[in-house]
């Protein structure tokens, strides 16, 4: 299987798709709240950065498997996603609730 | 969205007394009862797991091994590990949140789920239902799955689906 390598355009339209989260859209941090969201069915995205434990990304995915909602593995480390969310402090997982004006949940699980 | 956390489906409860074993939701109650402010669900689960039965075994040691305690509680979702498993067994009618409310109901309740669990055992379907999560050839394989369980201080091997996690 080929895995595609992440071009840096790819990286940078997301990281503009979450600013736009951000800024428009309903979002929570963290762990407790990825997995509160995907057990109330609110969650429609996830991302989990790179170094995530992997106990914890194998129970995300778990969840997220059997809610049918899509995981993205983000391309950086929980400094970089949580620059990336606009946040002064380390995001290791993350829930987009509702986008907002971006399209993430629509292209972004396609990309992964 | 995909609501898994239904009547029938199995989990896993991860705190209190009963950490570690098995359950079936029974009914659930998604945004909770002015009780009970939270997410949470009656489950009926398995207290004592049934042993393992060999062909060696006379009718009566079989009988003996074959049997299962229940237990039947209000458990909070985030003390549930949801399972890609389900359990059909009808227990509706059987359990109720009323059933908690007096000791004489919950005991003829648990009888009643005790006498549906066996006889599913029984039949031979449902075999991770009434396994002890303690899998040991699993365990091997999987052992980084590790799930403390700290309150109850019992660490909970969690052997959820041994195709589905791939060991890299």
């Amino acid at each position: 299987m080929v895995t595609a390598k992440k071009t840096k355009k790819t990286h940078e339209s997301i990281n503009n798709r979450l600013a736009l989260v951000m800024k428009s859209g309903k979002y929570t941090l963290g762990y407790k709240t990825v997995l509160k969201s995907l057990r109330s069915y609110k969650g429609k995205l996830i991302l989990l950065s790179n170094n995530c434990p992997p106990l914890r990304k194998s129970e995300i995915e778990y969840y997220a498997m059997l809610a049918k909602v899509g995981v993205h593995h983000y391309n950086g480390n929980n400094v970089d996603l949580g620059t990336a969310c606009g946040k002064y402090l380390r995001v290791s997982c993350l829930s987009i609730v509702d986008a907002g004006d971006s399209d993430i949940i629509k292209t972004v699980p396609g990309d992964n | 969205m995909v609501k898994f956390l239904k009547p029938n489906k199995a989990v896993i409860i991860l705190q209190g007394r009963y950490a570690g074993r098995k359950a079936v939701i029974v009914k659930h109650f998604d945004d909770g009862t002015r009780d009970r402010p939270y997410g949470h669900c009656l489950v009926a689960g398995i207290k004592k797991y049934p042993s393992k039965v060999i062909k060696k075994d006379s009718a009566k040691k079989t009988a003996k091994k074959s049997r299962v305690k229940c237990f039947i509680k209000l458990v909070n979702y985030q003390h549930l590990m949801p399972t890609r498993y389900t359990l059909d067994v009808d227990l509706k009618d059987v359990v109720a949140t009323d059933s908690l409310a007096t000791k004489d109901k919950k005991i003829t309740a648990c009888k009643e789920t005790k006498a549906k669990f066996e006889e599913r055992f029984k039949t031979g379907k449902n075999r991770w239902f009434f396994t002890k999560l303690r899998d040991s050839s699993r365990l091997m394989l999987l052992n980084q799955v590790e799930w403390p369980c700290s309150r109850s201080g019992t660490r909970v091997f969690l052997v959820l689906d041994p195709d589905w996690l791939t060991v890299d």
